[in-house]
């Protein structure tokens, strides 16, 4: 069970749990402390490209450093289990914070900021509404205490990574198309990425998550074969199901080339939101079908 | 030192007389030699397609234009009432700020354009090479060079393409990322598609096919452009090989046709630059979806919206060149100023001194070393308030003083009977 648990907080499993230093400064870090600094470099952001202003530029990407050095630390220090929707939105947040400080880098001239931090935020707060999980002892059900549970989140966690991933690219595929659309002037308003660049992006990030989502519901019917909690007409099952499938359907279309960019885009966003439903629908319960 | 900027531009000089009146490097050079030679100017002649100008500096007082208007009419073999009309000059501060202006390119004809700055330098160098400038112009056109730095740096002036081509090119990057395995297709040989085809050329597409209705023309800009010819009869078949259209034909009527067009089988996204006039691609076939056109119209857009973007910075460019300019006035003016003062209060000095020893020598043995002291204190007190009122009337005059006659530096000098 030990085992499972260190495996369940991933990253965070480096030191010992136990020692933790300066443990007082850590309780002092709260959600509050990384939603401000988010929100901060947020309106900087959009501040740099309404103004042009290279000191808002920079501000945000102080501001989201420091929200996610915060971020780092709360996850750090509070350790919560991955089966859990609260941690695993926040660290589906965390990783996408990365991609945002690295997409700013990388691409100092282009509007990033302003796709990716809502949807920071926005996981964050469904995160606050789930809630926290449950104290460790409080755990009963079946695949919080087996290799399985863990390895089945942390592998739809990894591919919900990428459904965000290509999410972002999908909206911001759509905001670049209908700027060619209406033939604004380039350089004006939001600087975006190429519509090819932001098509393999997609492409990219549908890729990544299908092999992901795949091993990930193969842990969950081992899993579900052993539940006795959870029955094959779940609607978290369902849902996961319905996912697959539809990454499955975007994959096959998109090899046989009958689909567009832009159907692509549209399907992943409905994927998208099949995460959500699923997760919602996983309410105070571990994640995963 | 007297600062003179004289010449014409497009603003107030067709281009018939610009084109009499211009300098060919050869011309410049041989002008240059005679402005220095036979009249004693530093100098430097601007000649761009936009405007013939010289700007002059010499010690002595500089005739306002007119001898000078002369020696441009003479050096073309024009008469001067064919000239003068033409001609505006500038002096001191006026004619910095008019360089400045220039070079910052706030008097170019498409403002912030990037060429003009170049021309400045390289009509300096120019000068230069030919060891007819001087320490003013040296100066002059160095600032010159950081004033337009400044201005393209501190405002948005510069910012944004103008040009068609340019324009074309920036929408096509909206759409691509890469161009190593696009395929780009020119349709026609018309020459407002050159520097389009140039730019597209230089992101080093896979490949470059080029289709005409006369096979000639066809292959002498695929030859131009290291593409390939291809046989007009063959225009679908390209079309759907292509990422990227350019077309400029010279045809009446549209050669696609949007029915044609949706004939074609095509499974990727294509960019079409259609900046033929009449128009070459039915613009029904714009849907942003598979295939985004452009034609002449959008890309006036892009150059139009530009320009309204430029001018929005000209208020705050035109604020760093007044306060460079006046700096730089001031600066000369210093300058001029500040070995008189030098002079002067070491030739009192000396003159404090020779007293001072003499009074010591005769009251030799009467004093002690704390009177002596004293004596030379008071000595250098009284020499300073002394100094005082003249040393500030001349910063004051040269704070205010912008024209090239320092009446009160001149009466110092009499005065004083300080050389030049």
């Amino acid at each position: 069970m030990e085992a499972g648990y260190l495996f369940l907080v991933g990253p965070f499993a480096y030191t010992k749990l136990g020692k933790r230093a300066n443990a007082d400064t850590m309780d002092r870090i709260t959600i509050f402390c990384f939603v401000a600094s988010y929100t901060l470099a947020l309106m900087l952001e959009l501040l740099h490209s309404w103004r042009g202003l290279i000191a808002a530029r920079i501000g945000a990407l102080l501001s989201g450093l420091a929200g996610l050095v915060a971020h780092t630390l709360f996850l750090y220090s509070k350790q919560p289990p991955l089966i859990w929707q609260f941690s695993w939105l926040l660290f589906v947040a965390w990783v996408l914070v990365v991609a945002y400080l690295t997409g700013a880098i990388h691409y100092r001239r282009l509007t990033w900021g302003i796709f990716v931090l809502p949807l920071v935020l926005a996981l964050v707060g469904l995160a606050v509404l789930f809630g926290q999980p449950p104290e460790r002892g409080l755990w009963t059900t079946y695949e919080t205490h087996t290799l399985w549970g863990p390895v089945h989140a942390t592998l739809l966690l990894l591919a919900s990574v990428g459904v965000c991933v290509g999410f972002l690219a999908s909206i911001m595929y759509l905001f670049q198309a209908h700027r060619l659309r209406t033939k604004a002037t380039p350089g004006t308003g939001l600087r975006m990425l190429s519509l090819e660049k932001l098509e393999e992006m997609n492409r990219r990030a549908i890729w990544a998550a299908f092999p992901l989502l795949s091993a990930g519901m193969i842990a969950g019917v081992v899993l579900l074969s052993r539940s006795e909690v959870v029955s094959w007409t779940d609607p978290r099952v369902l849902s996961t199901v319905v996912l697959w499938l539809l990454f499955a359907v975007v994959l096959f279309l998109r090899i046989a080339s009958f689909l567009r960019a832009r159907q692509v885009a549209m399907l992943t966003i409905v994927a998208f939101l099949l995460l959500l439903c699923s997760l919602v629908l996983s309410h105070n319960q571990p994640t995963g079908g | 030192m007297e600062l003179l900027a004289l010449g014409c531009s497009y603003r107030n000089t067709a281009v018939e007389v610009r084109e009499q009146l211009a300098f060919t490097d050869e011309q410049a050079g041989r002008a240059l030699e005679r402005l220095a030679s036979e009249l004693g100017y530093e100098a430097v002649i601007l000649s761009t397609c936009n405007r013939v100008e010289l700007y002059l500096a010499r010690s002595g007082p500089c005739p306002l234009g007119g001898d000078l208007t002369r020696f441009l009419a003479d050096f073309h073999g024009l008469s001067l009432d064919r000239v003068r009309p033409h001609v505006y000059a500038y002096r001191q501060l006026d004619a910095v700020r008019h360089l400045f202006r220039v070079s910052a390119s706030l008097d170019s004809m498409l403002i912030g354009e990037g060429q003009i700055a170049g021309q400045v330098k390289k009509a300096y160098e120019k000068a230069l090479a030919l060891g007819v400038t001087g320490p003013v112009l040296n100066v002059l056109f160095m600032q010159a060079r950081k004033v337009a730095r400044r201005v393209r740096t501190e405002t948005g002036i510069s910012q944004g393409h103008v040009s068609v081509s340019s324009a074309a090119v920036d929408y096509v990057r909206e759409v691509f990322d890469h161009f190593s395995d696009k395929t780009v297709l020119v349709i026609g040989a018309g020459k407002m598609g050159e520097l389009t085809l140039k730019h597209l050329a230089a992101q080093r597409p896979a490949r470059i096919l080029v289709t005409n209705r006369s096979p000639d023309k066809a292959y002498a800009v695929a030859a131009g452009c290291g593409g390939e010819a291809v046989a007009w009869d063959r225009l679908d078949e390209v079309l759907a090989q292509a990422h990227i259209v350019l077309s400029t034909t010279g045809a009446p009527e549209p050669i696609v046709t949007r029915e044609r067009y949706l004939k074609i089988p095509r499974r990727h996204t294509v960019a079409i630059l259609d900046i033929a006039v009449p128009r070459d691609f039915d613009p029904r076939i714009h849907d942003g979806d598979q295939t985004f056109l452009f034609n002449i119209d959008d890309l006036m857009k892009v150059r139009e919206a530009t320009l309204a973007r430029r001018r929005d910075h000209i208020a705050p460019a035109e604020s760093i060149v007044e306060a460079e300019a006046q700096k730089f006035v001031k600066d000369i003016a210093r300058r001029r100023v500040g070995p008189v003062i030098d002079r002067l209060t070491k030739s009192l000095e000396e003159k404090r001194r020779e007293i001072v020893t003499k009074l010591f020598l005769r009251l030799n043995g009467k004093l002690s070393d704390g009177d002596k002291q004293y004596i030379e204190g008071a000595f250098s007190l009284l020499q300073n308030q002394f100094l005082h009122g003249p040393i500030r009337a001349l910063n004051d005059e040269t704070a205010v003083t912008t024209g090239a006659r320092h009446t009160l530096l001149e009466a110092m000098r009499k005065l004083f009977h300080l050389p030049e």
